[in-house]
């Protein structure tokens, strides 16, 4: 069975030098990999990489074939989603301006989903942060996706929202068989919800199951002295 | 009244009236969302250009300034990509410079310069038939794609990286929109003229947004307001015997003003009640 995910020497550049160099990695299991880094590291620019929205050095291959040819099975939360929230949109005209309509998923399925179900007629512009990041997310599963990446999609939700965002990223993925990588601050979620890590500090300083390869030495390695595995966060 | 509707140039001008006001302001939603007012302006300003080139070789102005101001559209989408200009500044660089070539060319017609007034301030009343099957036409056919097209279009308005994630194309999408806009624009210059037609895309939708609390009710009202304002703005720049395309764009902002009063007042007590 090929590979979910495979980087291999993955470098970017951009004007102002270089984001990534030599990253190679590679997905074998339908697993919830954290992308964890300092500010700057290359984490958003790994991900926009493997989407093919930046250009890259490299190979990158999403179930052995280039991303352009299985967008339709993946899924994206990105960091911010910067519309004019001024603009009249309700939540459900929002999920359904989605295209792919052959196999998309009911929109009230994919907002229960998340838990929005009861938000469907709200603007999206008078959602909180982390109402957003949860309509971000239900537009993501709307195509039943097979791999979600997810770029600091717990940006805008408050201490109690994490854990309950956590659970329905876990449920996703373990009742669904939906791979999620996920670009992520918050080290002790990292720890208890994800079964496997990738390091970055613009190139790769680890990657392997959580609880062997997220150790004290790699997180001061990546964050420095301050680093705490329990109460790391980025907020 | 019925007389008025009796008169073949007044049939004319309503037709167009509505084609356009519809057109328009349906596009203009797409125009709010993605902040592309001043690339509208600038696309018509310049679009005298190619009216002049047409007035000057004795071919339809309408169709020199539809060719002109496509080419222009995809220049700019193609400075946009290929320098390191930003839009803005590309924008403007080739709307001055558009306009300029505009006025020295029709100066170069010997005489007094109607067209140029026409052109610049717009004369509804004038227009001829076979303008007005034209205008018919491509609006007819712009519209279907639009409509056809919506969800595409409103997603990358929202966002491009979402509309990439969807499977659409954005570039081909972002150049198609610009090339419809520019065209929509150019039927419009006839109603408005190069200096007012951008408020027709700008103040329904405008308007509507005010108290829109969907994107269907927003698309809804936008077309209401711009088929209302067009039409009452005729029939009062007639009555009034004013230019047209200046009454029409003061009608719209009348209503936009009284829209916008009322939301304020609406707001206003509702703040009140909850305190």
């Amino acid at each position: 069975m090929p590979p979910i995910l495979e980087v291999r020497d993955l470098t970017v550049r951009f004007a102002g030098g270089t984001a990534l160099e030599r990253v190679s990695f590679t997905i074998e299991k339908e697993e919830i990999i954290a992308v964890i880094g300092p500010n700057g590291s290359g984490k958003t620019t790994l991900l926009k990489a493997i989407l093919g929205l930046v250009p890259f050095q490299g190979e990158i291959r999403v179930f052995a074939k280039p991303i352009r040819q299985v967008l339709a099975q993946v899924g994206y939360v990105p960091q911010r989603f910067a519309f004019d929230s001024t603009f009249p949109l309700t939540v459900e005209e929002f999920i359904s301006l989605t295209c792919r309509s052959p196999e998309k998923l009911p929109v009230g399925g994919v907002l229960d989903e998340v838990g929005m179900d009861e938000f469907k007629g709200k603007l999206i512009g008078e959602l909180s942060g982390g109402q957003l990041q949860r309509v971000l997310l239900a537009h993501a599963l709307l195509h039943r996706p097979r791999i979600l990446f997810l770029d600091e999609a717990t940006s805008g939700i408050d201490i109690e929202g994490l854990s309950d965002f956590y659970s329905t990223i876990q449920r996703l993925n373990r009742e669904h068989g939906v791979t999620i990588m996920m670009v992520s601050h918050e080290i002790s979620m990292v720890y208890k919800f994800t079964d496997r890590i990738i390091c970055l500090n613009r190139d790769l300083i680890s990657h392997g199951e959580t609880r062997t390869a997220l150790t004290k030495e790699v997180l001061k390695k990546l964050y420095g002295d301050s680093a705490d595995l329990k109460n790391h966060n980025h907020g | 009244m019925v007389e008025l509707l009796q008169l073949p140039f007044m049939q004319r001008a309503l037709i167009a009236g509505l084609v356009l006001g519809v057109l328009l302001a349906y596009l203009g939603i797409f125009v709010t969302l993605r902040k592309m007012a001043f690339f509208s302006d600038g696309v018509a300003h310049a679009a005298l250009a190619g009216a002049a080139i047409g007035l000057l070789t004795r071919f339809s102005p309408l169709v020199s300034a539809l060719i002109f101001s496509m080419l222009l559209a995809c220049l700019i989408y193609w400075l946009e990509k290929k320098s390191s200009l930003s839009s803005d500044a590309i924008i403007g660089i080739l709307f001055t410079s558009g306009m300029a070539l505009g006025i020295v060319l029709i100066s170069l017609r010997k005489g007094y310069q109607p067209e140029l007034i026409g052109y610049l301030f717009g004369n509804i009343l004038a227009i001829r038939r076979q303008d007005l099957a034209l205008i018919v036409v491509l609006a007819i056919l712009i519209m279907a794609f639009i409509i056809s097209h919506k969800r595409k279009l409103t997603l990358l308005a929202l966002d491009r990286e979402m509309a990439y994630m969807a499977g659409i194309n954005p570039d081909l999408y972002q150049l198609l929109l610009y090339v419809m806009l520019a065209c929509a624009l150019v039927l419009g210059i006839r109603v408005l003229g190069v200096i007012l037609v951008s408020a027709i895309l700008i103040i329904p939708v405008s308007t509507a947004r005010l108290f829109s609390r969907s994107f269907k009710a927003l698309t809804l009202w936008t077309a209401v307001i711009a088929e209302s304002v067009m039409i009452g703005g005729l029939l009062l720049s007639y009555y009034l015997n004013l230019p047209s395309g200046a009454v029409i764009v003061l009608t719209g902002t009348t209503v936009f003003s009284l829209a916008f009063l009322a939301q304020a007042k609406r707001r206003h007590l509702g703040q009140k009640k909850r305190d």
